[in-house]
């Protein structure tokens, strides 16, 4: 019996080294993309917005959703790379597991995109794609201080902290400090809020902010995904008005999604830093382009996004992927 | 007529065959399938799958089921990576650093196993609450020692064990012949099949079998660190929510094989091929480029066909 | 003579076996048929026929006058023909109303299923049958012998005018058969005709009006009931001459006690049971059910607890419980439940046989199991009990007959050599033939000086097989008679509760 499965498993390993090697028939490029997660709107916009942008380009798209499983993801890729693409962006689980992912690629000469989440440094060799987040909600909070600046009074503010972990979210707090450095006259930072990136956290945290400090009158959450809980717990505190009215509460996030879209078309939000999904899928195929070329390619291409506010609205809604997202709805 | 489907459907190599079948019927229409890198990809996934599923098996024949392997690959994976990395981990660069995070985490699957074995065979509770509340339970305390962070920086004499193809083979080879030989040869092995199949009978028989459902929930805690030893090593990144999702694979390639849900049937190599027949299944959905969502409704449906093939089985048998 | 059914030169073949061989018989309209022969004798395959599982090669059969040819077992209860198996066919999470109206639930407004009108057609039906129950009860709540007036109830509701019994007793206490004869006597008495299968030939003399008895697939004789005696039935349907249905004692009981208990209580159940076994000795202990007789044993055997009192085994007392430590102390129990306790159905024979002292089978360190030691200890055991030889050692046990079953469980007791066998019933749905083989046996371990004791409702068998017999009646044992004092009237009046001796 026991030679049975002895048997067995050599034959599958013989099957596996002695098989031919199967061709490719596509003219144009092909490209692998794997997901972590289609889980949020961010993750599908993007998913959308690389696919939009290898159709026009004539290209083939491969694609594989992991949900979370980082050993799945390297099973994708392996694969991707047995069907000989000519090129993978990919979103990890997080910014070490992926390592083995990217040197696979690399052994197999295929060049790796990461789209929006970085590697940690290593001797593996992989090209990322990020918003300029220190710069991106620097300006967004500057924005929001020159409005406060209007009121003529002296503000107290909250900020939501994300997942310290992640560097994005590190990125935004930074940014955000170096927005309020010198306007202390003006700011007073009364609340930081972590929320590890965890809606229940962040509501009780703004509920907890306003309890102690009811008159804060400047909120800057570093994702919009957080909205929804800053929206609750200023309607239990009676404290939700729209801009212009008396008693608003100056409101800025960042990512720009379908909720911060529609809070400010309704003149409830005041600003948010919109990362632009579209440019970083250009960039990301242009990044796999390039490299096949032989070009060298910076480690971390920037994506400078752009903030929207009352006064661009028209303007820049074409560009803002939550406003597009909430069009299809 | 009936006597050959009767021979092809009870034959233990009926898995098998099912899944040459399948390759030869998909093949021209997925691209790559055949082909040398594949079938080591398929290998590479299908090995540490193997390994839980065998605990599973152990597990399924004493007509029990333990849902708490993934928990158990999450814990050990977390607290093996914690007790190994470069950086602050209590082995931190001692040269025994990678066996004695192997030893840890196997002991830490064995631990779960334990407790739940304690309260199925001494507290007499029911296996698929007790298990599902460990799983609960211990991927909770597996994302809270972290509080959700992965840990990196793992030794390579680590790292190797589940990272190198040709080493996690020979690991899986060792593992597979000795289960393979406890259960059909070794006295605890037979008295497995004999609790799953009448524990009450095998009790007034003399079968210790409160002794037999308690070691039978360590084993599959064992294996299911083993697991996450290999699995561990494929992402060089300890993490707690590592193998979350697989407990379907995990039961489903079981039930594929074979072996039974209401105890007394299941075999080491019956598990092989339910476990190559799902990753066969799975690879060339990849391969064809479907979404993840048509994928797990096309697995749901293979494990629900397997199920209707078992009862078939069953009906053949009876008859 | 009326005919109510007539088999009429029935064929039947499976594959190149005949089973049945030209078979004709009458059943005589309002009259009790009993059709017995041995296991494998063509009973079953002759029923299925009936209730239309399975069609004839050759033959007809003519119900009240018109051809019947059921080619599904609705047919069968369309024509007034009701079967009332063995295994029972009720749902158990089920009330006896709903059991009774499964197929044919009355129903208001198209699907309302019309709970009033249930219960007042269901309480008719249980009236006719004498049970006195409401019919909201579940069914899980009912005894053995409660569930077959179910199914009896069932029958009488589409109006069977013919009720096949198969084996209705084999699972019923004395009291609960003598409520079935009673009821069998009243639609007896309605005109209702019936066919009744059993393996109990007194209780087959006693009920029938006619005997057919079936041998190889052949009719081999019938008859009225009068005109057969036991003897003479058995030796039809064994097909020889059974001059003695009870094997002799070649060696008389030693007088070293095996198995000594000593004022052994358990409130409730058993009140100062003290009594010696032998070696070489066949104890029997009669009593009816509940008695409390079962109950002693799995006390013995370690599975139930007792408050007071000492076991003690070849002159070792028994302090611990549980099985393992019993059989340690050269101890065997042959439980009366075979399907739940004894075997495990769906595993080997050789599995089945090999349980027991597998132990004893292992190499160390490794404890792996010495399969060649193995098999030849099965041939051995085999050889020992008999066991059909047509059964193949890796079939389930599940595919044996019950008599063969019966013997798998006793061979894997005697594997382990014990010097003290307790058999609970052992002899339950076993036809005549196995029934022999097992006395044989044990008559066989008796004279080679194991102490045997025998657990049995059947107080023929006890009379036949002991050496000396014990009457336990609530709890209590209450009359000891040695071999010269066998009597089955003063074991009978021991076997009774005090209150209804007076």
């Amino acid at each position: 019996m026991k030679y049975k499965f002895i048997g067995i498993l050599i034959a599958l390993t013989m099957f596996a080294t002695g098989c031919g090697k199967s061709g490719k028939s596509k003219d144009g490029l092909t490209i692998g993309v794997a997901f972590e997660t289609l889980q949020t709107e961010y993750w599908v916009a993007g998913f959308d917005a690389i696919r939009t942008d290898l159709e026009k380009r004539g290209y083939t798209m491969l694609q594989a959703i992991s949900n979370g499983d980082p050993n799945r993801q390297l099973d994708q890729v392996k694969n991707f790379i047995t069907r000989k693409v000519d090129g993978i962006i990919l979103v990890p689980k997080d910014a070490k597991s992926c390592l083995p992912i990217i040197k696979a690629a690399n052994e197999a000469n295929i060049p790796i995109v990461l789209f929006n989440r970085p590697a940690d440094k290593s001797d593996a060799h992989s090209v990322a794609v990020v918003a300029d987040n220190f710069t991106l909600t620097r300006e967004t909070v500057s924005y929001l201080i020159d409005q406060a600046k209007k009121t003529g009074n002296k503000l107290q503010a909250a900020i939501l902290i994300g997942d310290l972990g992640d560097i994005n979210a590190v990125k935004r707090r930074d940014g955000f400090d170096a927005a309020i450095q010198g306007h202390e006259d003006l700011i007073d930072v009364v609340a930081r809020i972590p929320t590890e990136w965890n809606q229940e956290k962040a509501q009780a945290g703004v509920v907890n902010a306003l309890q102690a400090n009811p008159d804060i009158g400047f909120i800057f959450t570093s994702s919009d995904f957080l909205l929804p809980s800053i929206v609750s717990a200023l309607k239990s505190a009676g404290k939700y008005h729209k801009i212009g009215e008396p008693g608003h509460v100056l409101l800025g996030g960042f990512d720009g999604d379908a909720t911060a879209w529609k809070m400010l078309k309704d003149g409830y939000l005041d600003a948010t830093g919109v990362q632009d999904v579209y440019f970083e899928a250009a960039q990301s195929v242009q990044a796999i382009l390039d490299l096949r070329a032989g070009k060298t390619v910076p480690d971390l291409i920037l994506d400078p996004g752009f903030v929207i506010h009352q006064g661009n609205l028209d303007e820049k809604s074409k560009q803002m992927w939550g406003a597009q997202m909430a069009a299809k709805k | 007529m009936t006597q050959l489907l009767r021979r092809v459907l009870l034959s233990d190599y009926f898995v098998l065959g099912l899944s040459l079948l399948y390759v030869a019927a998909v093949a021209p229409f997925t691209p790559g399938f055949v082909s040398a890198e594949n079938f080591t990809n398929i290998l590479s996934a299908l090995l540490p799958l193997l390994v839980v599923a065998l605990g599973q098996t152990i597990v399924l024949i004493t007509g029990g089921i333990d849902l708490s392997v993934t928990a158990v690959i999450g814990l050990s994976s977390i607290v093996g990576a914690m007790a190994m990395n470069h950086e602050t981990g209590w082995l931190a660069q001692s040269p025994i650093a990678a066996p004695a995070g192997v030893m840890i985490m196997l002991l830490v699957g064995a631990s779960v196993g334990a407790l739940n074995g304690i309260a199925v065979a001494i507290a007499r509770m029911p296996a698929f609450m007790v298990t599902l509340a460990s799983m609960m339970g211990f991927s909770g305390l597996a994302v809270w020692l972290t509080h959700a962070k992965t840990i990196n920086a793992l030794p390579s004499g680590f790292t190797m064990l589940g990272g190198h193809t040709m080493i996690t083979l020979a690991i899986v080879l060792v593992v597979g012949i000795c289960v393979h030989v406890f259960l059909r040869r070794s006295l605890w092995g037979r008295w497995l099949y004999a609790v799953g199949h009448n524990s009450r009978a095998s009790h007034i028989s003399g079968v210790p079998v409160g002794g037999i459902t308690f070691f039978a929930y360590v084993a599959s805690g064992l294996l299911a660190a083993m697991a996450s030893v290999l699995y561990t090593g494929q992402t060089e990144t300890g993490s707690p929510v590592l193998g979350q999702n697989i407990l379907l694979d995990v039961i489903g390639a079981t039930v594929i094989g074979g072996t039974s849900l209401f105890g007394g049937k299941g075999k080491v190599v019956w598990t092989l091929f339910g476990v190559l027949f799902l990753k066969l299944v799975d690879n060339s959905l990849n391969l064809l480029n479907l979404s993840i969502f048509a994928i797990t409704i096309a697995k749901g449906a293979v494990i629900l066909l397997a199920a209707y093939l078992d009862s078939l089985r069953n009906r053949f048998v009876a008859a | 003579m009326n005919a109510a059914l007539q088999f009429e030169g029935i064929d039947k073949s499976f594959g190149n076996v005949p089973v049945l061989r030209d078979v004709s018989f009458t059943v005589g309209a309002g009259r009790t048929l009993g059709l017995v022969g041995e296991n494998g004798a063509g009973k079953s395959t002759l029923m299925n026929i009936l209730g239309g599982n399975l069609r004839s090669d050759a033959g007809k059969m003519v119900l009240e006058d018109r051809p019947y040819e059921p080619a599904h077992p609705k047919d069968a209860s369309r024509a007034g023909v009701a079967f009332i198996h063995q295994e029972l066919n009720l749902f158990t999470n089920l009330s006896i109303a709903e059991n009774l109206f499964v197929t044919g639930l009355p129903r208001t407004a198209g699907f309302l299923i019309n709970r009033h009108s249930l219960h007042q057609r269901a309480a008719k039906l249980l009236e006719q049958v004498g049970l006195d129950l409401r019919p909201e009860t579940k069914v899980e709540n009912l005894s053995l012998g409660e569930r077959q007036l179910v199914e009896i109830a069932r029958a009488l509701s589409f109006d069977a005018r013919l009720i096949i019994f198969d084996e209705p007793t084999t699972s019923l206490s004395v009291r609960e058969t003598e409520v079935l004869f009673s009821l069998m006597a009243r639609l007896h008495d309605r005109g209702i005709s019936m066919i009744y299968i059993s393996h109990i030939l007194e209780h087959v003399r006693r009920r029938c009006d006619d005997i057919v008895i079936l041998r190889d697939g052949q009719v081999v004789g019938e008859g009225e009931a009068i005109e057969f005696s036991t003897a003479r039935l058995v030796s039809l349907m064994v097909g020889r001459e059974m001059n003695q249905l009870y094997p002799t004692r070649k060696k008389a009981a030693a007088s070293t006690p095996a198995l000594e208990v000593e004022r052994v209580n358990e409130p409730g159940i058993v009140r100062d049971i003290s009594f010696t076994l032998h070696h070489g000795e066949v104890l029997g202990i009669a009593g009816l059910m509940g008695a409390g007789r079962s109950e002693l044993a799995r006390i013995l055997f370690g599975l139930d607890r007792y408050s007071s009192g000492e076991i003690r085994a070849n002159g070792k007392p028994l302090i611990r419980s549980g099985p393992r430590q019993r059989i340690k102390h050269g101890m065997a129990f042959l439980t009366e439940d075979r399907r739940h306790e004894g075997l495990c159905l769906d595993a080997s024979i050789a599995d089945n046989l090999m349980l027991v002292a597998l132990r004893d089978y292992t190499r160390s360190p490794l404890r792996l199991v010495q399969s060649g030691r193995c098999r030849q200890s099965i041939d051995r055991l085999r050889e020992e009990v008999l066991l059909s030889p047509r059964a193949h050692d890796k079939q389930p046990a599940k595919t044996l007959s019950g008599g063969n079953q019966q013997k798998v469980v006793l061979a894997k007791w005697l594997l382990a050599r014990p010097s003290v066998l307790i058999l609970d019933e052992p002899t339950r749905g076993v036809d005549v033939g196995a029934k022999f083989e097992l006395y044989r046996i044990i008559l066989e371990l008796a004279d080679a000086g194991t102490a045997v004791l025998v657990i049995s409702s059947e107080i023929e068998e006890l009379t036949g097989i002991c050496d000396r017999i014990l009457v336990m009646s609530q709890g209590k044992v209450h009359a000891e008679l040695n071999r010269d004092k066998f009597d089955r009237e003063r074991l009978l009046a021991a076997a009774l509760p005090r209150e209804a001796r007076t």
